[in-house]
């Protein structure tokens, strides 16, 4: 039906093509999930699989989750790197976590599988996954207080997993060594094989029906398209240089110093190019972030802002340029600790928004609240049992020119969910005593910005250890031509006899029977003057108490 | 005129465009019969097909012994935001439960953002508290505050509230508090229609509780009214029986038990399909089944396993996930409406917008210039425009050809004829993606599995689909695009009550669970006794959902109390069912979340099948139609459905028509009849 070269390859084969490795995309992330052991997967979604050319651009990907978004990318080119494709075979799969060497955090190993095809590698097929633990400091391997990657875990440089399809017994006796759960991780680590293989097997027989040439041929072609509707996407923002400079709290070390990021946004010749410098040097505490988080956080921003008929792949991310001094946070050097890199990219992906916000007042809504509370709390219940339970705490949406912010939702780069009280106390002696909006934290505006929650826990035994790690407690989410800005985030730990001790922002502590924890996330910031927003919305907000009566 | 003896079962299932019935006689005679819906006030549709049926068929009222109806009431008051203005009773300190949700959002990349809970259920301002708190043992901490019960109450009658959701922390382990605020509210308001969320869902999590009680209560006044609608005009027929209403796991309840729990009627139309494809299925030697009902704008999947459907614990209604148990239906939007058109680098796309029924395709000509997934079967020919719906539309196919040349053909350089079926590949490849999806999700594998197409367009794509997913075997149904209302004749009358029990397996003695579930069996034996069913035809089935000590998402298992260890037969089955879906199995200890009973009476007769015909058939007629398979056009047998006989062979390509659908038989295809009179389509074996 096709020759193979592009001009003459029949466009509905090109798109059938494009549903297939969808497809193909999708089954690898529901094999992913399903396979995998861990709660964090299974529950949380941290996992992700795609499909990459044999040039390591991302062909099709799955993800449950923003940050995941282009961060297979870095792993896969290094993969590349070490194993020069002549050297490659079928049957190899390679691992690594390193940040330095292609990765993210320890946490995330991934797992790549060069797939042949016709004599030659036609694509490479990886998962990605944040395993439960990787030994290190403490448990979970996202120790707050670490200072070097040493500290956070093993690391594994680019290995192969499988030589030619036998198992390198050696790797996994290593990773089963230095870790609190070896099953679990060994587990999930086989179900990222068990994608990787789905990927591979589904994509040769693909291959099968179009011949190797016109597969490849097709595979170029999807990235051109995506990369043409990106280019013909940014050609319609104005061209020019656009900045902005947000504060992160600390770093959970130095408890003074807040962390700047500074970026400027130049939209020129249907591409974009972000440039942090003046972004704050590499910190103490684990916040540092390798380039590959910023680049998740710049893919998402672009994606956000284009055409979302455009289908995502590497095309879509041709037109990006990064610059990333080296030494800052958003580019550290070894033995940076990264574990906590989240928080980073979260604010990486509002800042470029915000940047952009002057130029595309229709699409980019004012700051959100910028923030995903981290809250750990562990020991063991009143009949001995070990507990530990967590929970992930949102703030409010930024108003945008056509509609309020929303009230407690995940923005930006992550997506997670809050734990239900009725989940918590039937494992853990803890209570929640309120779950609540908090009014008044929205931004005024004509959209007024959504409210951050309110979360109240009551320790219902002694000596649970606490880790808090926040955001937005020293800074708020800034308000849009004339909308107010979004209240900070607060939190304070009422011990039982009644004295307060305010957090930092990021804290590790032990609370007794009778402490509370209360907790008050950001609420998003306003979009134009409050004095024009509509009558009925005030008289809505008053009613719902959604804000605070005046006077 | 109704002949002596013969008594009549009648299904109506309400659908977005028609109305359909089925009649069924104890003579063996199947009839037929569709009218247009009457959206505003759905009942009178029904009420003419029945009048129909009286006048036309010599139906006399007193000779009809079931009465079954599939609705989509509760559905629609949900998608037009007609429900009640409710309010939400909730215990101190949880009142935004249902706004904050889960916080998570569906689109990632879209920033205008919207609330991703249903906070429209019940405005901040309707949301009260009362004092009052269990612990997580089921232990009261704070005793209920009456007078706050009262103030709240009063509040929310001062403001015009039409249905109360009281939903209250750990309620399914103690719905002390529930009931007594129930009480109170009674006294206070005695006509105030309620909803306890420990009678709806008693599971734990209290936003997806609060979230099911809220809906429950916000279609219950309208679902109220509709029943009794159908209800007054069933006995102005006379007709006396008490109607029957689907639910969404696939089982009829009565109108007064079905109207307290209308929060489960959410997929009562789906549902009948599904019923009805298992016992086609099941006739025609099939018990593992993939269901695809394709309609104008979307297309519904779900999975049949070992005779009986998947039900799912929660579903999606208009986006939100309600925690109600329903068959397992996923509904895709690629339909026979589905708008092709060309994205800005050039590419065909396929959806999901669609025409619907207005304008509708191109080839209605009534003012629709989009080419669709229809337009696109007539110009390859699969469609003959004077038949199409029993000829009640007279299609145009000159317009179909011209929108899809104006938009897909010249932009592509193609004929009209490769654009169209350039549509047909788009829209198949997506259908059969999404349908490997759901298999591959459930941990099914779809080769081992028979395709059974239903809906006005679901035969048509049939064998593509199959190839694509590699399956050799379609069972197409007598009547697939009423099989819906089909289904409400062969499904049974079923009652389920379930009851939080969050409990280690290990630390469980049988004593203590038997007695829980007896206490759960006399709740759901007082339903089906309501229904007047015998006592001998009542088939009892209990199971747990458990899961994993740790985890938060549990499967149904079975619990068989004959069983020599029913504890550890039902600990041993949750492993196995973990290992299907899950692709492991540890020997890590289980947990139990909930019991289930399940009480059912079989329909008596199952699903209505017309008989084969006998004697020799018409010679099929010939027509020039395009395939995949082919760079040209080729001739192709067209065969009248009803002329089919027993010994018929048909192989593709071809095309058979029949009133409600149109087969397509693709080359590498043979159709024959089955048992049961559907059509079996087998993919020839390679010489």
């Amino acid at each position: 039906m096709t020759s193979g070269t592009p001009s003459s390859l029949d466009p509905i084969t090109v798109e059938v093509t494009r549903h297939k490795l969808d497809g193909i995309a999708n089954e690898m992330q529901s094999t992913l999930l399903r396979s995998s052991f861990s709660p964090i997967v299974k529950e949380g979604l941290d996992a992700s699989a795609g499909l990459f050319t044999a040039g390591g651009a991302t062909l099709a990907q799955a993800c449950a989750i923003p940050i995941h978004l282009a961060t297979l990318i870095p792993g896969v080119e290094t993969a590349m790197k070490t194993w020069p494709a002549e050297t490659m075979r079928p049957g190899d799969i390679y691992a690594l976590n390193d940040p330095y060497l292609g990765g993210t955090h320890l946490p995330d190993i991934m797992v790549i599988q060069p797939v042949f095809h016709g004599g030659r590698i036609i694509a490479f097929s990886a998962a990605i996954t944040h395993h439960q633990d990787m030994g290190g400091l403490s448990a979970g391997s996202v120790p707050t207080h670490a200072t070097e990657i040493f500290q956070e875990g093993l690391r594994i440089p680019p290995l192969k997993l499988y030589d030619a399809g036998v198992l390198n017994e050696t790797l996994v006796a290593m990773i089963r060594q230095n870790v609190r759960i070896p099953d679990t991780v060994m587990g999930d680590v086989f179900a990222q094989v068990a994608a990787t293989h789905v990927g591979a097997r589904r994509l040769c027989e693909l291959a099968d029906r179009l011949g190797t040439e016109t597969a490849t041929a097709i595979f170029d072609e999807l990235l051109d398209l995506s990369e043409r509707m990106t280019r013909r996407s940014l050609a319609e923002i104005p061209p020019g240089t656009y900045r902005y400079v947000d504060v992160l709290d600390n770093d959970g070390i130095d408890l003074n110093k807040p962390i700047r990021i500074e970026v400027a946004v130049t939209v020129r010749d249907q591409s974009i190019h972000l440039d942090f410098t003046g972004t704050s040097p590499q910190v103490r505490g684990p916040l540092n972030c390798v380039p590959s988080g910023t680049l998740a956080a710049a893919c998402f921003a672009v994606r956000a802002v284009t055409d979302p008929k455009i289908p995502t792949n590497g095309g879509c991310f041709r037109p990006i340029s990064l610059h990333l001094p080296e030494g800052s946070l958003l580019n550290p050097k070894e033995p940076a600790a990264v574990n906590a890199r989240t928080a980073t990219i979260k604010r990486v992906a509002g800042s470029i928004l915000a940047a952009l916000a002057e130029v595309l007042p229709d699409r980019v809504p004012a700051a959100s609240s910028g923030e995903m509370v981290m809250l750990a709390l562990g020991g063991r219940t009143p009949s001995g049992a070990a507990f530990v339970t967590a929970d992930q705490i949102a703030g409010g949406s930024g108003a945008s020119r056509y509609l309020d912010g929303v009230d407690v939702i995940e923005t930006d780069a992550t997506n997670g969910m809050n734990l239900p009280a009725e989940a918590l106390e039937l494992e853990s002696p803890i209570r929640l005593l309120q779950v609540a909006l908090r009014p008044g934290s929205g931004g005024a505006g004509e959209h007024r910005g959504g409210l951050g929650t309110i979360r109240e826990f009551e320790m219902l035994t002694d000596e649970i250890s606490m880790s808090y790690r926040g955001e937005r407690h020293f800074s708020q989410p800034r308000g849009l031509f004339g909308g107010e800005d979004g209240q900070s985030a607060r939190a304070v730990v009422i011990r039982a006899d009644g004295t307060q001790e305010p957090i930092p922002s990021k804290i590790v502590s032990t609370l007794h029977r009778g402490d509370r924890l209360l907790i008050e996330t950001a609420g998003g910031a306003g979009y134009n003057p409050p004095a024009g927003r509509a009558a009925a919305a005030t008289a809505a907000d008053l009613a719902d108490g959604k804000v605070l009566a005046a006077g | 005129m109704s002949r002596a003896g013969t008594t009549y079962e009648i299904g109506i299932d309400t659908g977005g465009t028609f109305t359909d019935m089925v009649c069924r006689g104890s003579d063996g005679s199947v009839r037929l019969k569709k009218v247009p819906s009457t959206r505003s006030n759905p009942s009178a549709a029904i009420l003419s097909a029945l009048a129909f049926a009286q006048s036309e068929w010599g139906v006399a009222s007193a000779d009809v012994t079931l009465f079954a109806h599939g609705t989509t009431v509760a559905t629609n008051a949900v998608l037009e935001r007609r429900g009640a203005r409710t309010g939400i009773i909730t215990t101190a300190g949880f009142r935004d439960v249902l706004e904050n949700g889960r916080q998570s959002r569906r689109d990632m990349y879209d920033l205008a953002l919207r609330a991703q809970p249903p906070v429209y259920l019940a405005p901040r301002r309707d949301r009260k508290e009362v004092r009052e708190r269990l612990d997580g043992t089921g232990q009261v901490v704070v005793p209920l505050d009456e007078a706050d019960v009262r103030r709240a109450v009063a509040e929310l009658v001062e403001a015009g509230i039409e249905a109360i959701a009281v939903c209250l922390l750990f309620s399914f382990l103690d719905p002390t508090h529930e009931k007594r605020i129930a009480a109170i509210i009674g006294e206070m308001a005695p006509d105030m229609p309620v909803s306890l969320s420990h009678e709806v869902d008693p599971a734990f999590r209290e936003y997806e509780r609060t979230c099911v009680t809220a809906f429950d209560a916000y279609v219950k006044p309208v679902v109220a009214r509709y029943l009794a609608d159908v209800e007054a005009g069933l006995l102005r027929s006379g007709i006396h029986i008490p109607l029957q209403v689907m639910q969404s796991r696939g089982g009829l309840a009565s109108a007064p038990i079905a109207g307290r729990r209308p929060v489960r009627l959410f997929l009562s139309g789906p549902a009948g399909g599904v019923i009805g494809g298992l016992d086609v299925g099941m006739a025609a030697g099939h018990r593992d089944l993939i269901t695809v009902d394709i309609g104008g704008t979307s297309c519904d999947i779900a999975l049949i396993t070992d005779g009986r459907p998947l039900i799912r614990t929660e579903g999606l209604i208009d986006g939100f996930t309600v925690r109600v148990p329903m068959v397992d239906v996923t509904a895709v939007g690629s339909g026979g409406g589905s708008i092709a058109w060309m994205d800005a680098a050039g590419s065909l796309k396929v959806g999901p917008q669609s025409a619907g029924s207005e304008p509708g395709p191109a080839c209605y000509g009534r003012g629709g210039t989009a080419p669709t997934v229809t337009d696109a079967s007539l110009v390859l020919g699969y469609i003959d425009p004077a038949s199409f719906a029993g000829g009640a539309l007279g299609l145009r196919p000159e317009l179909s050809a011209a929108a899809i040349r104006d938009t897909v053909a010249r932009p592509l350089g193609l004929s009209d004829e490769d654009a169209a079926l350039g549509i047909h590949r788009v829209v198949n490849t997506q259908m059969a993606e999404s349908i490997r999806l759901v298999s591959i999700g459930r941990g099914i594998d779809p080769r081992r599995y028979a395709l059974l197409p239903l809906g006005g367009g679901g035969p048509m794509h049939a064998t593509a689909l199959a190839e694509e997913l590699g399956i050799d075997t379609i069972i197409v149904p007598p009547n697939p695009g009423v099989l819906a209302a089909a289904g409400l004749l062969g499904a049974p009358i079923e009652h389920e009550v379930s009851a939080a029990f969050p409990r280690r397996l290990a630390d469980v003695a049988l004593p203590e669970l038997t007695d829980a579930f007896a206490g759960v069996e006399a709740r759901c034996r007082e339903l089906i006794t309501a229904e007047g069913v015998p006592e001998a035809r009542v088939q009892t089935a209990y199971a747990l959902d458990l899961c994993y000590v740790g985890q938060s998402y549990h499967i149904e298992v079975p619990f068989d109390p004959a069983a020599a260890e029913p504890l550890q037969r039902a600990y041993e089955d949750f492993l196995d069912a973990h290992d299907r879906i899950y692709g492991h199995r540890i020997a890590h200890p289980a947990k139990i979340v909930n019991l289930r009973v399940v009480q059912r009476a079989p329909s008596s007769g199952g699903v209505p099948m017309r008989a084969a015909e006998t004697g020799t058939p018409p010679a099929p007629g010939r027509r020039m139609i395009r395939v995949r398979q082919h760079a040209q056009r080729v001739e192709a047998a067209i065969w009248q459905r009803e002329a089919i006989g027993p010994d018929t062979q048909i192989r593709g390509p071809a095309i058979i028509d029949q009133a409600d659908t149109t087969t397509l038989v693709e080359p590498g295809w043979t159709a024959r009849l089955a048992e049961g009179g559907a059509l079996l389509i087998e993919r020839e074996t390679a010489a």
